[in-house]
């Protein structure tokens, strides 16, 4: 990514490239301070570290400015120190960066990411061949791994995006999430600017989309849903996006056509991306799924898929080289994805995860079908289907809502009951619950566990 | 809620009523099941989902298997 940082500030060196509520950091500025970390990392013998700090101002040159020294970065989520020790020891860093006061005596060499910028910058020359990068996936079914990169691959992904110097992209997502990353590169590529409010909740977004000019944002559903929910409750101005976008969640159509009314002027596309396959490209075209176009592209496309047994696998050029601490994969080989999904007509659907099926008596349910009809339902701001535990059935489909401010809770409950009442008997929502809010980690609905 | 017996009675009229599986003079020795209220093994749980919510807990996690609305009155009788 440090190429593309060099040739927007190499064209115009004062434009715009990061902006916060407080700063404004240009191509120029953050090229220079990404020298300045290679230098620092060069000088201290770094090979790998962790980062643990999260303002992207910061964040960018660190990430480049390593990629520029050969050095592999993982970027840990904000998370307290005992989580950070266990992070350390997981994957065997030895090295944090990070300007925060309680990460000393973790066991790991701390260098103060204010003094890694202070240092001379280090000279022009020629990129490494091997920049390695690691990412932590979410962790929705699990502990984070780390999933290996190498920024080459990553930036091979971004060779069709076009020249945009006036579009002002939002960070709805943290730079240690891989979805991060994708705006990142493609802000960068793009010549554009990046948005990057903090904390990178909704309300924080909607924020920096009203105040700092956002005309393009990517984001989950489930911070979709917030951002409209908390634009209702507040009454403010519809920000004017020029660019909405969704990815990181199957996307359920009564969403599309709420964000689509919602920000009326705006393109609405969704991304296919995960931390192991990269980015499959983004659909324009408004409907909820996949084109079949995206199946049996053929040996020569970047990004391939089929679906096997119920299953999408996906073969990318731009993808992983493998996990931490495991042998490396074919990296331009098929994987399953994890994802569930049917072909209907024209288009791919998703059904859910592979590990969000519920187990109802032996009968194997989607939760997410069920999700998108109950989201149809007026009253409904956020709708969440999981299994519980249940000693007749092993399990059964429990329906969590978060309803809309002011709604007869009876009234819904039975419209709830009545949306399902034509699914089949297993899948029925047998436990409904009313709710302030509904669990998510990384902006995604946890689904998997009760 | 509490788990005296008319509470726990209401709990049960009211679930079968939603499921509109309410006999005429459902009684506390009506069975629940086959030629009684007629719950199936999807209801049942539903059942004890509720149960579960509306007092905290349910003869059916613990293993039993209750035949009337006396046979839950009597779980939660015993304090369980």
């Amino acid at each position: 990514m440090f190429e593309l940082l060099e040739r927007v500030a190499g064209e115009e060196p004062g434009r715009a490239a990061v902006v916060t509520h407080t700063v404004s950091r240009s191509y120029g500025e953050l090229l220079a301070d990404a020298r300045r970390v290679a230098a620092a990392l060069t000088r201290e013998g770094v090979g790998r570290l962790a980062v643990v700090d999260h303002e992207a101002p910061f964040v960018v040159p660190l990430l480049a400015g390593a990629a520029l020294a050969g050095v592999e970065v993982t970027q840990y989520p904000p998370v307290e120190p005992d989580e950070v020790r266990d992070l350390l020891a997981r994957l065997g860093h030895d090295v944090l960066v990070t300007d925060r006061a309680d990460l000393s005596g973790l066991g790991a060499r701390v260098l103060a990411t204010h003094e890694l910028l202070a240092t001379d910058p280090a000279p022009s020359g020629p990129l490494p061949v091997d920049r390695p990068h690691l990412v932590l996936t979410t962790g929705t079914t699990g502990a984070p791994r780390g999933v290996r990169h190498d920024w080459s691959r990553l930036v091979r992904g971004t060779s069709r995006v076009a020249p945009a110097p006036g579009q002002r992209w939002l960070l709805a997502y943290g730079l240690h999430q891989f979805a991060g990353l994708q705006v990142l590169l493609h802000v960068l590529a793009a010549g554009a600017t990046l948005v990057a409010p903090a904390p990178r909740r909704p309300r924080e977004g909607l924020a920096a989309m009203r105040e700092l000019g956002v005309t393009h944002a990517s984001a989950t559903p489930t911070y979709w849903r917030f951002l409209v929910a908390e634009m209702r409750s507040d009454g403010g101005p519809v920000p004017a996006l020029r660019q909405v976008t969704l990815g990181g969640e199957a996307v359920p159509g009564p969403l599309l056509d709420v964000v689509r009314s919602t920000f009326a002027g705006a393109s609405v596309s969704q991304v296919y991306a995960a931390s192991e396959f990269g980015s499959t490209g983004s659909m324009r075209d408004g409907r909820p799924g996949l084109s079949v176009d995206v199946l049996d592209r053929g040996d020569d496309a970047d990004v391939d898929m089929r679906v096997v047994d119920g299953e999408l696998w996906i073969r990318s050029r731009t993808g992983m080289l493998g996990y931490h601490g495991e042998p490396p994969v074919d990296a331009d080989g098929w994987r399953a994805t994890g994802d569930l999904v049917e072909v209907d007509g024209d288009r791919v659907l998703f059904r859910g995860r592979t590990s969000e099926i519920i187990n109802v008596g032996g009968v194997k349910v989607h939760p997410l079908p069920i999700e998108e009809r109950v989201a149809a339902v007026p009253g409904v701001d956020m709708a969440r289907v999981h299994g519980r535990p249940n000693a007749m059935t092993g399990a059964i489909v429990a329906l969590e809502v978060v309803p809309s401010r002011g709604v007869d809770l009876e009234a819904l409950r039975s419209d709830l009951r009545s949306a399902c009442a034509d699914l089949p008997a297993a899948a029925r929502p047998r436990s409904i619950r009313f709710v302030d809010t509904v669990d998510t980690t990384g902006s995604k609905i946890v689904r998997s566990h009760a | 809620m509490s788990t005296s017996p008319e509470d726990v009675r209401r709990t049960v009229v009211e679930f079968l009523t939603l499921i509109e599986k309410l006999p005429e003079g459902f009684a506390d020795d009506t069975p629940l099941y086959a030629d009684g209220a007629g719950l199936d093994s999807l209801e049942t749980a539903e059942l004890s989902a509720t149960l579960e919510d509306v007092h905290g807990s349910d003869p059916y996690a613990t293993g039993d298997m209750p035949q009337t609305l006396g046979d839950i009155q009597a779980f939660f009788a015993a304090g369980s």
